[in-house]
Formats: C-alpha cells, structure tokens, sequence
C-alpha cells in the first residue's frame, strides 16, 4: 500500500509549479495551508471524539479496530431480481407458471393466489467455496470466493424512491445524511485534495442527490458528483498559475476568515472555506485521477474499458479504484439512475444489457484491488434497493415487481468472510428464510468493517443525537472474517 | 418494449408515491372494499373520513386570530411581529439587535428582486430618514420589475417547470417559455393568488381569448412525458400524464402528496384512493396543445385601427385621379394606337367550373386564381374547365400564387408550404362540341424548381406519382410553371379546356392559389401578368373597328388604368399601406387545456381517453368503474354539488378543471383556507430560508407542524381579507422587525433557540445559483435586464438565469452546481449544499471571469488610482466600503496580482455568496 496517498505530480499544474507543488504538498500533508488560522479556530472548539466544529476532514481513528479504510459502493438502481441472480431457488424453477398460494407476509395474514414465475437464468456452482450464481453475471460468478453474499437483505419500503434513501440514508422517509457522509464524518479523510466522498453516476437516482447528501452533517461531507463522459468534473483547468490562484485563495480566505470571525463559527461558512481549499487541490488530483493513459492494455482488459472511453461502468469502477488509491474514502457508483435501469416490470431480459455493462468491470475490479494488495483494506459494497418478486400477477408476465421482502446483496474485501453466504431466503424467495440483514444491520455491519461502532458514530442536530442506524441496528457478525 | 416501460414508471416514482409498487403491493393484505361500486361515483367515502381526520391543523378552518399583546410595543413594526415576539417574551428572550442599515438594503433587494441594489437606489434608502423610510424601500423594490423575475423561478420550482419532455428523447417544447412569462406577469401584476391558482388550473376555461390565461395553463403541462408509446402503453402513460397534473396540483396549491393515494389510500393523510381518481377525473380530457396565440390582441386590435383610419385620405386620391385625370388620358390611348400596341401575353383562362376530389372549397378571387380553402386532403386532384377563344396556344401555365392567409403565406397548403404536383394533364376540344383530344407537353420550365430531378417540374409530366413539381424552401411568394404544347391548339369557334392537377407527391403539398393561362408565344415571361379572354376580345374589337360594348369598354377600361402610370403611382400608395397592415404577432404556446388538438409525441393510440375510471391497485388492467369528478372530503364543507356543475350540451369545456380550480379557492366552503395557508408560507420561506411550515410541500400528517399555527392562519386571513393579492403580504413580512434582526448570535439566543425556529434573529444563506449569477452580472455593469421571451442555452448569456432554458436532459452546469432542481417533480425548498464544484466554477468558470473583467474595468482598472477601485468595486459587490485592513489586503494583492482577478476574489467571498 505504499503508493495509497502519493499523487502524481505530473504536467497539469500551470508555470509557477514550485509554489504549486509546496502549497499542494502541504495542503496534502493534511494541515490546512490556505486557511491556517481557522483549523486551530475550530479545532480549539471541539469536544471529545468526533466533532462538528472542527476540521471534520481531517483524519482521525476509528472507534475500534476495523480493516476497511476506504469502501467502493455499488449500487444497481431500480431493484435488482435476486432469483435471477445471487439467490437460487430449486422450488421456483420448478413451479414456473404455477399457482401461488401466499397466505403470510412479514407475518400478515391473507389469501393471495399469485403465479410463479420461473427464472429465467440457470444457476450454478462456482470457485471452491462453491456459492451458486446464475448465469447473469458470469464473471462476477469466477469471483465467488472474494464475496460475502447475502440472502437475506431486507427493506422497509417497496418504492424505489423510499427504498434508495433508505439503503442509502438509513431513513426511509425523510432525508438523512448519506452512508458516504457519515463515514466521512466517522473517518476524515486523507487527501485533501480530493473530496472524502465520490459518486460516480451518469444519471440522478431516484431521490436525486439527496443519496449523497451530508443533510444536517456538515457540509464537507457531502458527496462530490462525478458524471461519466470527458469532462467528469467540470471548471478544474485552472485560470491561473498554481502559484497565482494560491495567492488569490490566501487573499480570499484572509477577508472570509475575517467575515466568519465576526459570525461565530456558522459551519455552512466554514465548509465553504474548505470547500476552495478542496477545489484547489482537485485541479490538480482530478485531472490525474481522470486521465487513465498509464493504465496497462492488461487493467483495462480486467475492466473491458477500452482505451480512451470514459464511459459505461468499467469506466467508474476503474476511476473507483484510482480514487481509492489516492485516499478517497468513499466511493459510490450508481447504476445507472432513475431510468433504464434494472426495475424490469416490464421484461427480465432488460436485466442482460444492464448485467453486461456491469458485471466484468466488477469481476475486474475485485481482481485489481486484490492484485494491488487493496482488497486488505478496501471494503466492496454491492447492492440495490429491494429485489423482485418471484410470482405475478398474472401467469404469462415477462417481468416482475418490486419486492423489498427479501433480496440479496454481497460484500468483498477488508474484514469480510469470503467465499460465504449468509441468510437464506424461503422456499420460494419469497421472504427471509433465516438470518434476516435489515437495511439497518447492514448498514451498521458496513461501519463495524470500517472500525466504527453505529451507536456511537453520531451528531446532535435539533436537539438530539442521529445516527445511520436510526435506533435499530445490529452487526452481523457471521459476515465478519 | 420494456424500456420504456422501465421509464415510464420512473416519474411515478420519482413523485415518491406507491405507483410503481403495484403488483408488489399486490401481494400484501391491503384493506378492500367489499363491494369496488363503493369507490366509484362522489360521497360514498363520506363515512371513510372521520371528524378526528378533519380535525388535522392543515384541514380545520382559518382560526380567528387577534395578534396577541406584547411588552415591548415599540420594537413592533407589524403585526408580524407580535407573534414573534409573544413566544419570545414567553421565554424570556429579547429581540435580537437590527441589522445595519446597509446591510438591510442588500437583504431586502436581493430577497425581493434577486439583485443587489445599485448605488443610487442603496443611497436614497440610506438617504431617507424621514418616518416610514422602510416601508417604502421595500415598496420599491416590490415594484420593481425584478421582483417577478426573482419570484417566478421560485415558483417555477413547485411547478416542476421545463421546457422539454423528459425521458430518452426529450423532445422540446418551444412555447413552454411562455408560462415562465405568465408567472413573472402575474407576480408583477401583483394578481390576486385565487385568480393565478384558477387561471394555472384553468385559464383557458376562464377566459378562452385572452392569451395570458391561456399561457397559465402551461402548469399542468410542464410535467414529464414520455415519446414513442406503443399501443399497449397508451392508456398506462395516459393515467401518468393525469397523475403528474394531480400530484403537481395537490402538492403545489394545498401542500398535499394527493398523488400517494394511486394504488391504495394515502398511507398517513385522510385521503382515499377514491378521492384520488375522483380529482383525476378532472384532468380526463385534458391535453397538452400548441396553439399559435397574438400575445397583445389588444394592441393588435389598436394598431390595426389605427392602420386603417390612415387608409381613407389614401383612398380618396385614388378616387380623385379616376375621376379628374384618368379620363383623358383612357379617351386618348383608346383613340390612339396605343391598343394595337398591346402585345398578346398570357390569357388567363376563363374558368367555368373549378373542383378538388378531395372536398376543398376552391374559392374565385377575380382576378383568375382560385383560394383553396377548407379541408387540406392528403392527396387531391384539381380540375378546371374553362374556355378560350385564343388559337395557336403553345403554352399552358400553371400559377401557384401567394396569399396571406396560407400557411407561411403559401404557395402550398402542406405544413411547412410547399406545394407538390405531381402530375398535370389537360384536355380540349371545340366549344361547340366535338371529340376531346389530350394534350400533350413538349418540355416545361418554372421560376423555381426544388430540384432538377424528382422535385423538378419536368416531373409533372410523367406518371409517376412519386415525383413532381416542388418549390422547398421559397415560400411565401408566387411561382409558375409553363408547360409547353408539342404542337399549336384552339379551334376556331372557342376551345373548351379540361385541365387536371394531381397531388401525391407527398401529404397535404395542395397548390394553394392556382391560376391557369394559355399563351401563342411558349417563350413568354414566366411571371407575366395575364390579358383575360375578354380583354383579350376587348382589343381585338379595337383593333377591328368594331364598336365597343359598354361592359367591353368597362372589361377594357379596367384592365388599362393599370398600365397607366399616374394611376399606378396613387394606386402603389394605397397599396403599399395595405401591405404594411398590422398583422397579429403570432407566437406558438404550450397550453394544457382542452379541445385544442393535442401535441403527439409518436403515439400509437389515443390522446386522451374519454373517461378516467377508478383502478385497482393503480393498474390499468383492474378498472372498477367510470368515476366522476371530485375533491378531496376532507377538505369540502358541504356538498360538492356547488362546483361540479354538468355543462350544457354542446359547450366548449367540460367545467371541470375550473370546478377544481373554484374549490381550491374558496376559502368558505372549499380548500382555500389550506390554500392560502400554503403559499403565505411559501412566501414566509423564502424570506427566511425556511417556512413557518418547514415542509413547504407537504402540510399533511408526514409534514412538520407549524411553529407559530396563529401567525400562520393570521397572514392566510389577511392574504384572503386582502383580495388574495401577495404584495401586501410580503410588505407585511418584510417590514417587520422579526425581518430586520441582524445574525448575530450569542450563547443566551443559541441555547434558547438553538434551529432559530423562534426566529430570533437571521439565518443567513447562501444565494441560489441563478442569484448568485445575476448578482455578478449586475455588479460587472453587464446585466441585459430584456425580459420575456424564449430562453437560451448559452452559459455566457447576460440575461437573467431565469431566462435560461430548461431542457431536462440539459440543464444549466452552473446552475446545477449551485443545487438548481430537476424538474421532474415539485420541489418546495431547494436543498443547499457547499461543495468544491462550486468553488471551482468561480475560480476557473470562464464566463465569471468575463464578469470579473468587467467589473474591474467599471470600477476604473487602469484608468483610477487603485485604491479608488477598490473602494468602488467593494461597494458595487457588498455595498459597503472596505475596512482599512480589507483595503490593504486588496492593495497588496494588487503588488502582484491584477484587478480582474481581486474582482474573481471578490466574486468568491463569503459575503457576497450569502444573504445576510
């Protein structure tokens, strides 16, 4: 992990490259060069612990002893069938076509006659741990035995947009701080040139930004928003020199600095201060973090990225692991956003363009991080906001429906049990079979892996103290290695 | 395809309702009616809604509210205030000390316009000392055209406006725009809030010939729609469209997420699904249209008066020089040999019968051509009898003239007016009867030709129906085409013509204006005026000696007096003041209304279905029953009956948006009492950052409660006592000392008031995007302040950001830095967030530093000794002088760097992003 937190210091800054490079290396060394007196300002302020005050980007322990450092999170956007993919179900295929009769759900009573629906990919075994995945996703299938898959995801809500705040959030109604802020918030971050919390999308989600939102955190913590495409961040070619631009910040922040002096320590004035800080750094790191030409033939073949594109998912997962490398401490992807995506009510086949576009470039970064020793201390998320419901209402649907009863996720990487699976789905994958993962345990084993503890990572906002896990919540530990 | 099935369930989604959850809903025990007929039809839910589901604060009445007592009655400015402070004396709290004078000018110019104030207006505020100074600085500002543009785009917010469709395609929509203007019309207007409710809901219902209502009604269609829906998704889109004017409407005017009760009743607010589709019946015959609308009838109608009173003097020299000179002169060349003079042109043929196979009236117009009116047919035939007394014909010419009343000004009636024949044949054969010979064509030639293959007027005269005469892209001006005889026609005694023109070249391309005319001579000017039959007859009467006629004299008279150049100069005045009529200014608009034909998105299938039927589960496949239209019980006292009123056979509209629209806004007996609750609040939020109400869209049982609920009804009552108008009750927020605190904050207020809920002094906030823009632009001197009009895509454009174009798939960059929405739903409060994009866009954004050099060079750069530019571009900026230490800074800044870029670092600060 030598190479975590040095950045190149290539071509891209402008001609006054040594008062470039020295306000860059200090900035990066994690002290605040730009705005000196307002660190210590803050920091002065802060209680014990994690603060809201002070620099809440700086790095800083975790509660306990986790292996995860960083966390790549996939997210599929529209509710992934976990019967066609992760969670295999002899029964269902056999009852292809036939009636249902559902008579509990979630513990409710009733008499409902549905029609099973037979999935539409075979399943097989695979690695040496022998964990079955359906013919969807073949490659990430070869990488079974790095996985934790879980078969007993559970969610609260079955709209998409309900349901992605709460895989996000924890809350599944109002707006929260994102599972990226949080950890964040938790961790800090250790290069300040870069954001602590990256989402790569190519469209809004459902719920809009209001995944990546810090909410009530401060606002440091928000997720910075990446779009695919050949200016993934725009405005980062610099006007000025590096050196001009650090003198123009030191002005501005020497008159905000005075202007916050006289406003007590509004938080939202002090993020925006960081917020250039940030800015200046990521002209920058960002071009470097973009600019993907020393990538070998062979990283970019574990990917299926082909040179020079800048788009699809290989494109994110390969921009993931590069950010990763350069100390971002959380990155999401999201596939693909609010439309076209994988909420198949229509026709299961809409999941194979959408399986395509995914699966190698996952297969191909768990086997990146794991060749670059990254898999040690990176934690891989892959999820979605409910699965699908294994029967229909009608016999000859070629689709299916929202079902955040029971559906499937995995985790990989630092701190994970691999080449496990945990929790089962009933019979029919109808609802939890044993070992249910609310969203809330899972999200509360996420921070366990990162050293944190989830009824302790919180903030006081409008009178009494958040957290991710709202008042539920357990670690799951027959996840845990 | 699934695809866009995929799509088509994402707005519903979006709208953060149980749509889409159908199926998936379908397999967990929800409550049904034993018998479906009970949801169908009005008031059989009445026992669903109970008096503790009415009894819900957003629901009950207005409370009769007195603005309470307070100690401290010389810190009240308004009643406003009273409310404010009561709660605080309560606790225990004082008033929080006011802001400084200049920085109350900034704030209440950039709340009220979205601008900050220029230096003149700053100094007549700070000049005005005398009593009420406050009240009129804020007058001022409300009055200032401004306000609407700063208010509108929050508006445009809840209206989830945009001007294209969304999903894949996105298509545009051109006249969208003009809701945009409609709003910022009406916010200067100061027109009363009922009236903006009714006309946005119904304007076309209320006042069908007055353009700005029509514009209104662009709220219901501002939504997202999809294209290319197969026939099997006509229907399910449908319920879509209506669902998205439902949701809007529920969410926009009442604060209600009426649109959660599609698949079952809402799941937290007394509202049953039955009372949903009871509302979305409202919207069943309600489309999408573009109309072409003359935006100013009235100044149209002025104009157009005072056109034609000039017209008269105009007149009457024409008719001075017929009766005074022409005379003589006409004697003169008629006993001259100014007729033997007169070569033979183009007879225009005298036409006896005129048809179109496809049923278009072909109308004479005297002068020989005929106006082809009424039904377009895809394809038509044209055929014209008519005689000649002309031998020796070697031409026949086809004119395809212009007119005014055709499409583009013709010469074809297709949609983009162009004209496409396809074929002509003709026929003749002596008057007196005897055997019809075909003619046939040597060669042809025209003024212009589309092409000189398959578009070319050669191609007239073959078969083939695929190819022919067209004239793409010279439009609105006359052509001809000469068709040229293989061998010389006409019998002695007169020739009947048969003349057939054939249209298939492609759909509606219909010659608009014919005119057919024979010639001796095929070498003849194309465009040469035509001598008719009987003047042609005329004059060789003349020419014979024979005596004239009285009607051959007049027939010949009149076709002279043309040639006539005295005659020709009065008559060209008259006529160039005819020409210059005003004619309406047609622009296209996007109106939701009904009975307009509706704007087709590649639809395989019907517009709009004429009943809206209650579904089960929100599926389409699971009526049960037609139901009528309806409002939410709750929110009724008494019957229903008052509004929904069964229109006469044979009206134009259905009543039932503006019954809608009636209930929404009575205050008595309907829902206006929610309504105006809703937007006071939503006026109250955007002076404060936040609402009395913090939910600002959503007032039922999921939303925050109010944190004063009396001063809360008490401003809904005024707004109501006040005639429903909005100016008075910003002037009553803002004048209030509540309004005039400053930020400060000390530990006894935080821990008192720790979420300012109490609003104990100010919150300051960071400025919009587009505020923050057109702050920039008005400091730099560049600010173009045109208002009205279509938008543009251009980031550098100097306009307002209001005036940008919203296409959903191409929104603003700068603007979605700085937390603009997407307009897919309704969105109350925009969130704000401080990321480094945005610090990026004002270090590196190369349209800020066009602005900067701007500034720096209307603050002297160059030419005033620095100090001086700093001072003025600290005062353009925050309208304050800089401190001695901000001036040294900005001084050895200076040292090295230059002006334009402090101007970018002025541009960055702090103070001048937030609202203080």
């Amino acid at each position: 992990m030598k190479n975590r937190f040095t950045t190149s210091t290539g071509g891209t800054m402008g001609g006054g490259i040594d008062g470039g490079r020295r306000g860059f290396l200090r900035s990066l060394a994690g002290g605040s060069v730009l705005f000196p007196g307002l660190v210590s300002q803050l920091m002065a302020e802060s209680g014990g612990g994690v603060t809201a005050g002070g620099d809440g980007l700086a790095p800083r322990a975790p509660h306990g002893r986790g292996r995860a450092r960083n966390v790549i999170f996939l997210y599929m956007s529209g509710g992934v069938s976990h019967v066609d993919s992760w969670d295999p179900k002899p029964a269902l295929m056999a009852a292809g076509g036939k009636t249902v009769s559902v008579n509990e759900f979630q513990g409710r009573k009733g008499d409902f006659k549905m029609f099973a629906k037979r999935p539409q990919w075979e399943f097989a075994r695979h690695g040496k741990c022998g964990t079955e995945v359906s013919g969807l996703f073949p490659h990430m299938a070869e990488c079974v035995d790095e996985l934790c898959v879980i078969r007993s995801m559970k969610s609260d809500h079955t709209n998409h947009y309900e349901a992605t705040l709460g895989i996000h959030t924890g809350s599944f109604t109002f707006a929260r701080p994102s599972i990226g802020s949080w950890v964040s918030y938790g961790l800090g971050t250790e290069n300040r040139n870069l954001p602590s919390f990256v989402v790569i999308a190519p469209r809004t989600p459902y719920a809009g930004g209001q995944v990546w939102a810090s909410d009530f955190l401060p606002a440091e913590h928000q997720g910075t928003l990446v779009v695919p495409g050949t200016e993934p961040v725009a405005n980062l070619r610099r006007r000025v020199a590096a050196v001009e631009q650090e003198i123009e910040l030191e002005a501005l922040g020497r008159i905000n600095r005075r202007h916050l002096g006289k406003r007590g320590d509004d938080p939202m004035l002090a993020a925006r201060m960081r917020s250039f800080e940030t800015a200046f750094g990521m002209q920058m790191a960002m071009p470097d973090v973009f600019d993907l030409s020393r990538e070998s033939d062979a990283t970019l073949g574990l990917y299926g990225l082909e040179r020079g594109s800048t788009r699809g998912f290989a494109w994110q997962c390969l921009v993931a692991r590069r950010l990763v490398e350069r100390g971002v401490r959380f990155v999401e992807l999201i596939d693909v956003g609010s439309s076209d995506n994988w909420d198949a009510h229509g026709d299961m086949m809409t999941h194979v363009p959408l399986a395509k576009n995914v699966d190698r470039p996952i297969a191909g970064l768990l086997r990146d991080l794991r060749a670059r020793g990254m898999l040690e201390d990176t934690l891989v998320v892959w999820t979605t906001e409910f699965g699908r419901t294994p029967f229909n209402a009608s016999a000859n649907a070629a689709g299916r429906e929202h079902h955040h009863w029971v559906f499937s996720s995995w985790l990989a990487g630092a701190g994970v049990r691999a080449g496990t699976v945990y929790g089962e789905s009933d019979e029919l994958g109808i609802n939890v079979g044993r070992d249910a993962v609310h969203v809330h345990d899972f999200h509360a084993t996420i921070l366990h892996l990162m050293g944190m503890d989830h009824e302790r990572l919180t903030y006081r906002h409008a009178g009494r103290d958040f957290r991710l896990t709202d008042v539920a919540g357990n670690v799951v530990k027959g996840i845990l290695a | 395809m699934s695809r866009v099935r995929n799509v088509g369930r994402w707005l519903l989604l979006a709208l953060g309702c149980l749509a889409a959850s159908v199926k998936a809903e379908s397999v967990k025990p929800v409550t049904l009616p034993a018998d479906h007929a009970a949801f169908v039809g009005r008031g059989t839910n009445r026992n669903r809604i109970t008096e503790a589901d009415r009894a819900w604060w957003a629901f009950k009445p207005l409370a009769s509210v007195t603005p309470p007592a307070v100690k401290n009655e010389e810190w009240v400015r308004t009643p406003v205030d009273r409310f404010i402070l009561a709660r605080w004396e309560a606790a225990g709290l004082k008033p929080n000390p006011e802001a400084d004078r200049r920085v109350l000018g900034r704030r209440a110019a950039m709340d009220l316009t979205g601008l900050p104030p220029t230096e003149s207006m700053l100094d007549a505020w700070l000049e005005d000392r005398e009593p009420g100074a406050w009240e009129r600085w804020v007058a001022r500002l409300l009055a200032s055209p401004a306000h609407g543009e700063r208010w509108a785009r929050h508006w445009l917010d809840v209206a989830r406006f945009a001007e294209s469709s969304g999903f894949e395609h996105d298509y545009d929509r051109p006249g969208a725009y003009h809701f945009r203007d409609f709003v910022v019309r009406a916010l200067n207007a100061d027109m009363p809030y009922d009236q903006f409710v009714r006309w946005q809901l119904a304007g076309d219902e209320y006042e069908p010939e007055n353009p700005l209502a029509l514009m209104a009604t662009g709220f219901l269609g501002a939504g997202v729609f999809p294209t290319q829906i197969t026939a099997n998704e006509v229907e399910r889109t449908r319920y879509d469209a209506m669902d998205d004017m439902l949701s809007t409407t529920g969410v926009a005017f009442l604060g209600l997420t009426v649109g959660c009760a599609r698949c079952h009743d809402h799941k937290f607010d007394p509202i049953p699904a039955s009372d949903y589709y009871r509302m979305l019946a409202t919207f069943t015959t309600t489309v999408r249209s573009e109309l072409e609308l003359d935006l100013d009838p009235e100044g149209t109608r002025r104009a157009q008066a005072v056109h034609a009173a000039a017209e008269a003097p105009l007149k009457e020299a024409l008719i001075e020089y017929e009766r005074d000179a022409l005379p003589s002169r006409w004697e003169a060349w008629l006993k001259g040999d100014g007729p033997r003079k007169v070569k033979p042109g183009w007879e225009v043929l005298s036409v006896t019968d005129a048809r179109s196979a496809a049923g278009a009236g072909l109308r004479p117009l005297g002068d020989g051509s005929f106006l082809a009116e009424g039904k377009n047919g895809d394809t038509d035939v044209y055929t014209f009898e008519a005689t000649s007394g002309l031998e020796g014909v070697r031409a026949l010419r086809v004119e395809a003239l212009a007119h005014p009343t055709m499409n583009r000004g013709g010469p074809g009636r297709a949609d983009n007016a162009n004209i496409g024949l396809s074929r002509i044949r003709a026929w003749v054969s002596p008057v007196n009867g005897g055997p019809s010979n075909e003619v046939r064509f040597a060669t042809a030639r025209a003024t212009f030709e589309q092409n000189p293959g398959g578009l070319s007027v050669k191609s007239a005269l073959d078969a083939d129906r695929g190819t022919g005469w067209a004239v793409d892209p010279k439009f609105g001006m006359d052509h001809a085409a000469v068709f040229e005889c293989a061998e010389p026609l006409g019998y002695p005694d007169g020739t009947r013509w048969f003349v057939r023109l054939e249209f298939g070249l492609n759909t509606r391309h219909n010659i608009g204006r014919p005119r057919l005319s024979v010639a001796t001579d095929p070498g003849l000017e194309l465009k040469g005026s035509g001598t008719p039959a009987a003047v042609a007859a005329a004059l060789e009467h003349v020419r014979t000696g024979k005596e004239l006629t009285e009607t051959e004299r007049d027939v010949l008279k009149a076709w002279w007096k043309t040639s006539d150049p005295g005659w020709q100069a009065v008559h060209e005045r008259l006529e160039a003041h005819r020409r210059a009529a005003p004619t309406a200014r047609r622009e296209r608009v996007l109106v939701c209304a009904e009975g307009y034909p509706a704007v087709r998105m590649h639809t395989q299938g019907a517009d709009f279905f004429p009943e809206t039927h209650f579904l089960q589960r929100g599926s389409t496949d699971q009526k049960r029953g037609v139901v009528r239209p309806g409002f939410l019980e709750v929110l009724l006292r008494g019957s229903e009956e008052r509004w929904q009123k069964t229109p006469e056979a044979g009206a134009r509209f259905s009543n039932r948006r503006r019954a809608l629209a009636e209930w929404i806004t009575d205050a008595e007996r309907g829902a206006g009492h929610l309504a105006a609750r809703v937007i006071v609040n939503r006026l109250w939020q955007h002076h404060f950052g936040q609402g009395l109400v913090a939910t600002s869209n959503d007032f039922g049982t999921q939303g925050s409660r109010p944190s004063h609920p009396e001063l809360l009804d008490w401003l809904a009552g005024e707004l109501i006592r006040g005639g429903w108008r909005l100016k008075p009750i910003h002037q009553l927020i803002v004048s209030s000392a509540v309004y005039r605190q400053s930020s400060a904050v000390d530990t006894v207020r935080r821990d008192a008031d720790p979420s300012n809920t109490w609003w104990s002094r100010w919150t300051p906030r960071r400025l919009e995007g587009e505020a923050l823009r057109d702050a920039m632009l008005a400091v730099s001197g560049v600010l173009d302040p045109a208002m009205y009009g279509p938008g543009t895509f251009d980031p550098g454009s100097r306009r307002r950001s209001l005036y940008f174009t919203i296409k959903r798939s191409r929104l603003v960059p700068d603007m979605v830095a700085f937390d603009a929405p997407e307009p897919l739903v309704s969105q109350g409060r925009r969130p704000v967030t401080t990321v480094a994009p945005q610090a990026l866009v004002l270090l590196n954004g190369p349209h800020v530093r066009v602005w900067a050099e701007a500034l720096a060079q209307r603050a002297g750069a160059g030419a005033a000794p620095e100090a001086t530019v700093v001072g003025r571009m600290y005062r353009l900026l925050l309208q304050r002088d800089p401190t001695p230490d901000e001036r040294e800074a900005a001084l050895g800044f200076l040292k090295t760097g230059r002006v334009p870029d402090l101007a970018q670092v002025l541009f960055s600060l702090d103070e001048f992003a937030y609202l203080e």
